[in-house]
């Protein structure tokens, strides 16, 4: 009797103990953002709708909404289709050499600095150019986001029971239509995953446009051969500055950022539990 | 017009130094349903694969000899794999109709992608044909715009069977399709047999005795990658020529 108590009690022991930990793991994300609340809504509930679409002059940060959208649409236009490719040829040629080096490559490519990117960047583009500009970003922020979709993509792509994919070629499809037209179809929710989390994260990069997009806070971009601003980078700019009213806006384009990330975090989770095949 | 839907001369398959498949003769009539039996692991959907160069899927798996469909060998250098998997349907044994095409895509993707139907009429045309010889028109011509996901296991394995028909193919390989679905299901298909061998030439993979005697006009004894017995389904059950068969039909091999 003694023995199953002790033995009860023990195993309760462990679950308070994983519980605390558990807690304490999570806490510092409660924390952020509780913070980011209750410091960034103050500003932006003081500014008005002047915060979202007005100038730095004016209190607002719209153009570093607007660049930030700007360099995540380009960043994507280049990135995304390659990246694409690439997953679907790592699946489809997993034993190739070039197969086996890509999935090697791509791996390397998540956990690479992100701020090495931007210089290489800044080198091959932002000084030949003899400007910082939105392209120069968004060719930085391309780099980063391909490996994301690529990943995701092939991992999508490899979910697919096989028996599926003896369904496409049984049919007599070729090579070309049995992937592209049924198998990448089949697996458009885990592609799309992909993409919306490349598309997440290259949206809150900071390092990568520190050397290439220079900076636009006073008045809206108009040219992707020009400077850009974004909201990351105008939070490092502004926490920079040993103004108080500073400090408060990028508080608020903290707040801005968090909940882009946010509207496009939580559907992701949403579809993602409805990944079943 | 050569008499045998299917033939094999000295087909040997193998996964790198494992030889699955060891060097099997064997004529299967046009329109009869012919099973192939055997126990678990002994190479029957193997070997099914290699009737429409589906095996080549694998690439580890290689095949040697030769497979004649309706005389020609498929496997002479100057076939298309694709065309001879457009005159050679398959259903798998799990239902596995595409989870993202309604109902009526499903049917008519073969005939799309492949380009096989002039206009819209002659594709609407051709997947209800192709459902009403799946005996599934009637359960499902006022949901055809819905996902496959609401089907049952055995309405499912009677749209993979449309799918397959809808392309219009001489042979149909039906690889254990009762083995995930249930009894009733079953026997709907075991029904269905009956009516497509017709038109077809069925050659189905089973590892029941019992359902080959029910469905099958002649049978296939394979074990351990050999061909033991072939001859009618009564010859085989009733009066077997080899032990091993002998033991496999009444139940004591397995």
């Amino acid at each position: 009797m003694s023995v199953s108590n002790f033995r009860k009690a023990k195993e309760k022991a462990f679950l308070i103990a994983v519980g605390i930990t558990t807690l304490i793991a999570i806490l510092p994300l409660f924390h952020i953002i509780a913070t980011v609340l209750m410091n960034g809504l103050p500003p932006i509930v003081a500014k008005g709708p002047v915060f979202i679409t007005g100038t730095l002059s004016e209190g607002g940060i719209g153009p570093a909404i607007v660049g930030t959208f700007m360099l995540t649409f380009l960043s994507s236009l280049i990135g995304l289709p390659i990246a694409f490719l690439v997953g679907v040829y790592a699946y489809e040629y997993p034993k190739s050499a070039i197969g086996r080096l890509t999935k090697a490559l791509l791996q390397i490519m998540l956990e690479f600095p992100t701020i090495l990117v931007g210089v290489f960047v800044m080198d091959i583009i932002a000084i030949p150019m003899g400007t910082y500009s939105a392209f120069a970003g968004a060719f930085a922020l391309a780099i980063i986001l391909m490996p994301y979709v690529a990943v995701y993509t092939h991992e999508a792509m490899r979910q697919i029971p096989f028996t599926y994919r003896e369904a496409s070629f049984g049919l007599g499809l070729t090579k070309f239509k049995a992937v592209f037209r049924v198998l990448v179809p089949v697996s458009k929710r885990g592609i799309m995953t992909g993409v919306l989390i490349g598309m997440a994260k290259v949206a809150g990069e900071t390092a990568p446009l520190l050397f290439t997009t220079g900076g636009l806070y006073q008045s809206y971009p108009h040219s992707i051969s020009q400077p850009v601003g974004a909201i990351p980078l105008l939070i490092y700019t502004l926490v920079q500055s040993p103004s108080a009213s500073d400090h408060a806006m990028a508080w608020g384009a903290s707040l801005v950022l968090l909940l882009i990330f946010l509207a496009v975090f939580i559907p992701i989770r949403r579809s993602l539990k409805e990944v079943k095949l | 017009m050569n008499e045998y839907a299917i033939e094999t001369k000295n087909l040997k398959i193998s996964y790198g130094d494992n030889e699955v498949i060891k060097g099997v003769d064997l004529k299967v009539l046009k329109n009869v349903v012919f099973a192939l039996m055997g126990p678990s692991g002994c190479g029957k959907s193997t070997m099914l694969r290699a009737f429409n160069r589906l095996l080549e899927l694998n690439k580890d798996a290689v095949v040697e000899g030769e497979v004649l469909l309706f005389g020609e060998n498929i496997y002479s250098p100057d076939i298309d794999p694709i065309e001879v998997r457009r005159d050679v349907g398959m259903v798998f044994q799990y239902p596995n109709p595409f989870p993202h095409l309604t109902i009526y895509d499903n049917v008519a993707i073969g005939l799309k992608l492949n380009k096989l139907a002039k206009n819209k009429r002659e594709l609407d045309e051709r997947v209800r044909w192709a459902l009403e010889k799946a005996a599934l028109w009637d359960e499902v011509k006022d949901r055809m715009g819905d996902y496959p996901s609401d089907l049952s296991g055995g309405q499912k394995q009677r749209l993979v069977v449309a799918r397959a028909l809808a392309m219009k193919p001489k042979v149909l390989l039906m690889d254990e399709p009762t083995a995930n679905i249930d009894p009733v299901g079953t026997k709907k298909i075991e029904e269905l047999l009956f009516e497509l061998k017709e038109d077809y030439t069925i050659i189905l993979v089973t590892h029941s005795p019992a359902q080959a005697a029910r469905v099958s006009d002649c049978v296939g004894f394979l074990y351990l990658g050999e061909l033991i017995e072939v001859g009618s389904t009564k010859d085989i059950f009733e009066k077997p020529k080899n032990e091993l068969t002998e033991q496999y039909v009444t139940g004591e091999l397995v």
